[in-house]
């Protein structure tokens, strides 16, 4: 049960207590005669198994290292693999929405502390393994002499160092994770800037080719980025040492939500913002609603208002929908339904002074935010390239796939709150909805929402086609983030409703605080599952003809006049970049589900 | 035993009524639960409710403070009559604690977030008043260490006391328990009656359903006996249990002592 304390008390990072005992290991002979060899029926099945494994790598090993292989063609088109046609000379913009992301999981690694200690064995025992498939793959692979040569260099030496620590280090060594993995990335790093493997670009549409190390685009910027997730680590340290570790949390949470919107909207795509319309329209329009909406907040938190509060919050409501009636900036209508919403909200926020500030400025934050995001989407883009978005490649995949993750989830959570309501409209809607979406096969959504939602928009507005298909990501995997939320709901005791009830709590409070929080720890499995099927899905964009990373390695560059057929190369590579950032879903999901303890109790 | 004469020959007659039931019955589709109870709870009284399983008591209590709906009679708390007014239940049972058998407490939030939550958000009290009242409950029910551990890492005792400072913490008028200390391996029973007897000494108004005949017979100002979701006799304990005029009840007793 001490798991559960570990969601919010930082435990010291040298603390090597929690490490589950060591297992006392067999050696190597007694293992395999234990559980490989126990009889003769299992002798024959370990051979057979063996054999038909060395059979298949070596297959693959053969297809992989032929010197038929075209991987040139995927050196060559790295940049458009990652980031589409995103225009070059702009390129440096790409690698800070990088930096963005890898300060974020630094200061976050920081913050929370994460990482913990492993056995110097059990490393040293990884150790061995890679050594060992790397002398492997120098004997199955079709090398010439000195190629192989080199394999069994580097597989023995690695052998040898992990020998050597072995018997120099005390059997309950333990390392840092965090220090091992920073060891592996600046070892890959490093060898960008030593080993020759080879460069190989686009320049004017010629290819060109030469020896030596990688481009000092690459290495560079991805030198900066190991510097930065370090530096940006032990700024995270410092910052929990110094404060309270509740608001750094909280910061950094929103700003991951924010990221997506900030690297694309501001980042990548650049908004040209008109000065002289900000300073006649949006300046205006923000302070109307920030002071206005803001007294109006103000007046309907006080805890004394009662009955008045309800119907204005209700008139609030009213009137925005009528907004709705008349011809207006699109902007005025979306402020005026958020303000009913937090109009509504408000007795559930109110308390002294204090509070009713707090959530007074929460809204301005909330106007600014939101007025700073419409008019960034609504400018033209300095960016642009001749593709129908601005980026493709990995760059589409991620950015389609992050926004469908932070839309769907709130309205899948809403959708299955819906659907376990006690008021029948929203049940009935909220069933319907998930079940007509359940039945349609996504490629259909997928097709409706590029080619003909844009002609049900009415007239003044456009929207693009990666945001036609987002929003049909969102509202699919929306109806599937609802199941599985609704099977953490359900998994809630009745006596946990009736607890709350029985301190006076309100319906949201009750929902807010007691049913979701326990809820979504039970979801957390099949919603991870979800992100990675959404994630992986994004492929399909590639059969309506956007630039994802599937369609550049199918159609793109084997279309080029010097790559031709090198199709199977190209999707070799897209599979592997796929399955390394599903696999790393997965175990961010497997570590965060132990930190929670879910399963456990 | 002292507590226990003092408790019981308290003279109640001039308070005020705190908890009115006129005609209260309730059915579960075609099945009658509750069959017209009336009962008059006073300021400061304790009322040990008695009676066999699927007599109602549950079902009773659990009507006052509106976790069931009852659709016959009225029932009065501190003057304010429970109709489906959402935001008189939700007045009604900030001035009701409960305490159930199953602890019920939250699973995910720490003793003191469990106790600080409803005074913060429902009361509106500012969040450091909250903590050290919750810290000065937990003291009072006998945990004070054990603020920061989350409810699975307590004992059932524990956790139980952590209902009770819960249900305290929003300062209420009335504190219903129903069946606080079924639930707890024989040794921690007596920690919980403990602080119960502490409360109702304190002169909290309590209706507590249990089968703790010793708690009854030290506490209770009075002992109402259900059966069938009726009230069949009401007394004082010494009545009760030396004297009992209805059969029904004396076969309970027999059944029970
Ligand atoms: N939700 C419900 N639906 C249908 N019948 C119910 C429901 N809740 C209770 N009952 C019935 O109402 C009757 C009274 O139940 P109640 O829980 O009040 O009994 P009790 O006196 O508390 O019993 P116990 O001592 O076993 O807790 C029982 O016969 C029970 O089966
Ligand atoms: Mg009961």
């Amino acid at each position: 049960m001490t798991d559960q304390q570990t969601t919010d008390v930082a435990e010291p990072e040298e603390e090597t207590s929690n490490l589950p005992p060591k297992v006392p290991r067999l050696p190597p002979g007694e293992w395999m005669k234990k559980n490989l060899f126990s009889s003769v029926g299992n002798s024959i099945l370990t051979v057979v198994f063996v054999l038909v494994i060395l059979a298949i790598t070596r297959g693959l090993l053969g297809f992989a290292f032929s010197p038929e292989r075209r991987w040139d063609a995927t050196a060559t088109n790295m940049r458009l693999l990652f980031a589409g046609a995103y225009p070059q000379n702009q390129f440096v913009r790409m690698w800070v929405s990088l930096g963005i992301v890898v300060a974020l999981g630094g200061l976050s690694t920081g913050v929370w502390r994460a990482g913990g200690r492993m056995y110097l064995t059990s490393l040293l025992l990884k150790g061995y393994g890679v050594g060992g498939a790397v002398v492997l793959v120098g004997i199955l692979a079709p090398f010439s002499g000195s190629a192989r040569l080199s394999y069994f260099l580097v597989g023995g030496l690695l052998i040898a160092a992990s020998f050597a620590v072995q018997s120099a280090t005390d059997e309950d060594t333990t390392v840092g994770t965090l220090a091992v993995g920073l060891v592996g990335v600046s070892i890959a790093v490093g060898s960008f800037w030593v080993i020759p493997y080879g460069h190989h670009a686009f320049i004017d549409g010629a290819q060109v080719v030469s020896d030596g190390t990688v481009a000092a685009t690459t290495k560079g910027p991805l030198t900066v980025m190991v510097i930065l997730a370090v530096l940006t680590y032990f700024l995270g340290r410092e910052i929990a040492d110094r404060v309270d570790a509740g608001w750094p949390r909280k910061v950094l949470s929103l700003s991951w939500l924010a990221s997506p919107v900030v690297i694309v909207f501001f980042v990548l795509r650049d908004p040209d913002f008109d000065y002289g319309h900000i300073a006649t329209t949006e300046v205006p329009i923000f302070l109307a609603y920030a002071v206005g909406g803001g007294l109006l907040l103000f007046a309907l938190a006080s805890p004394r208002i009662g009955e008045v509060g309800r119907i204005i919050a209700a008139v609030t409501l009213i009137a925005a929908a009528a907004t709705f009636l008349t011809p207006m900036l699109q902007v005025i209508r979306i402020l005026a339904l958020m303000l009913a919403v937090f109009a509504l909200a408000a007795p559930t926020f109110s308390g002294n002074r204090a509070a009713r500030l707090r959530y007074v400025t929460v809204w301005a934050g909330v106007v600014l935010g939101l007025l700073w995001l419409i008019t960034a989407i609504n400018s033209p883009a300095t960016v642009e390239s001749n593709s129908s978005f601005f980026t493709g490649g990995l760059a589409l995949t991620l950015i389609v796939a992050s926004f469908t993750m932070i839309l769907s989830f709130p309205l899948g959570v809403i959708l299955a709150l819906a659907r376990t309501s006690n008021m029948p409209l929203f049940r009935v809607m909220s069933t319907t909805y998930i079940e007509f979406v359940r039945g349609v096969p996504f490629i259909t959504i997928l097709i409706f929402f590029s080619v003909l939602f844009p002609l049900f928009l009415p007239e003044n507005m456009e929207v693009t086609e990666i945001a036609a298909v987002t929003i049909g990501f969102t509202l699919f995997s929306a109806a599937y983030m609802a199941e599985n939320v609704r099977g953490g709901l359900q998994s809630i005791r009745r006596g946990q409703y009736e607890a709350a009830e029985a301190l006076g709590m309100t319906t949201a409070q009750k929902t807010v605080f007691i049913i979701l929080p326990q809820a979504l720890r039970v979801s957390i499995p099949p919603l991870v599952g979800q992100t990675i099927g959404t994630y992986k899905e994004t492929s399909l964009l590639a059969i309506i003809g956007l630039f994802d990373l599937l369609f550049v390695a199918r159609s793109l560059i084997p279309n080029q006049t010097s790559f031709i057929g090198s199709v199977r190369e190209q999707l070799l590579f897209a599979s592997v970049i796929y399955w390394m950032g599903a696999y790393a879903m997965s175990r961010a999901s497997q570590n965060l589900e132990r930190k929670l303890g879910v399963g456990e109790r | 035993m002292s507590d226990a004469a003092s408790a019981s020959v308290r003279d109640l007659s001039g308070a005020t009524n705190m908890i009115e039931c006129e005609g209260v019955s309730k059915w579960y589709g075609d099945f009658q639960a509750l069959n017209s109870v009336s009962a008059t709870i006073k300021e400061q009284e304790v009322v040990v409710v008695l009676g066999p399983s699927g007599s109602g008591k549950s079902t009773w209590i659990r009507c006052i403070n509106k976790l069931e709906h009852h659709q016959e009679g009225r029932i009065v708390v501190d003057g304010v009559e429970l109709t489906n007014d959402l935001r008189n239940i939700e007045k009604i049972r900030s001035e009701v604690g409960m305490v159930f058998q199953q602890f019920n407490l939250f699973p995910h939030l720490t003793v003191l977030d469990n106790i600080t939550l409803a005074p913060i958000w429902v009361r509106k009290k500012p969040r450091g008043e909250a903590e050290s009242a919750a810290r000065a409950l937990l003291d009072r029910v006998g945990i004070p260490e054990q603020a920061d551990k989350y409810p699975g890492q307590l004992s059932g005792g524990q956790q139980q006391r952590v209902a009770i400072a819960r249900a305290l913490a929003m300062e209420p008028r009335v504190m219903l328990f129903d069946e606080p200390t079924s639930a707890l391996d024989p040794e921690m029973i007596k920690e919980v009656l403990d602080v119960m007897k502490g409360l109702a000494r304190s002169g909290m108004t309590m209706i507590v359903v249990t089968h703790e005949m010793g708690f009854a017979r030290e506490v209770a100002d009075r002992i109402i006996f259900m059966e069938d979701g009726m009230i069949v006799e009401v007394g004082t304990p010494e009545h009760f249990f030396t004297n009992p005029t209805e059969d029904r009840t004396k076969l309970f007793l027999s059944q029970i002592l």
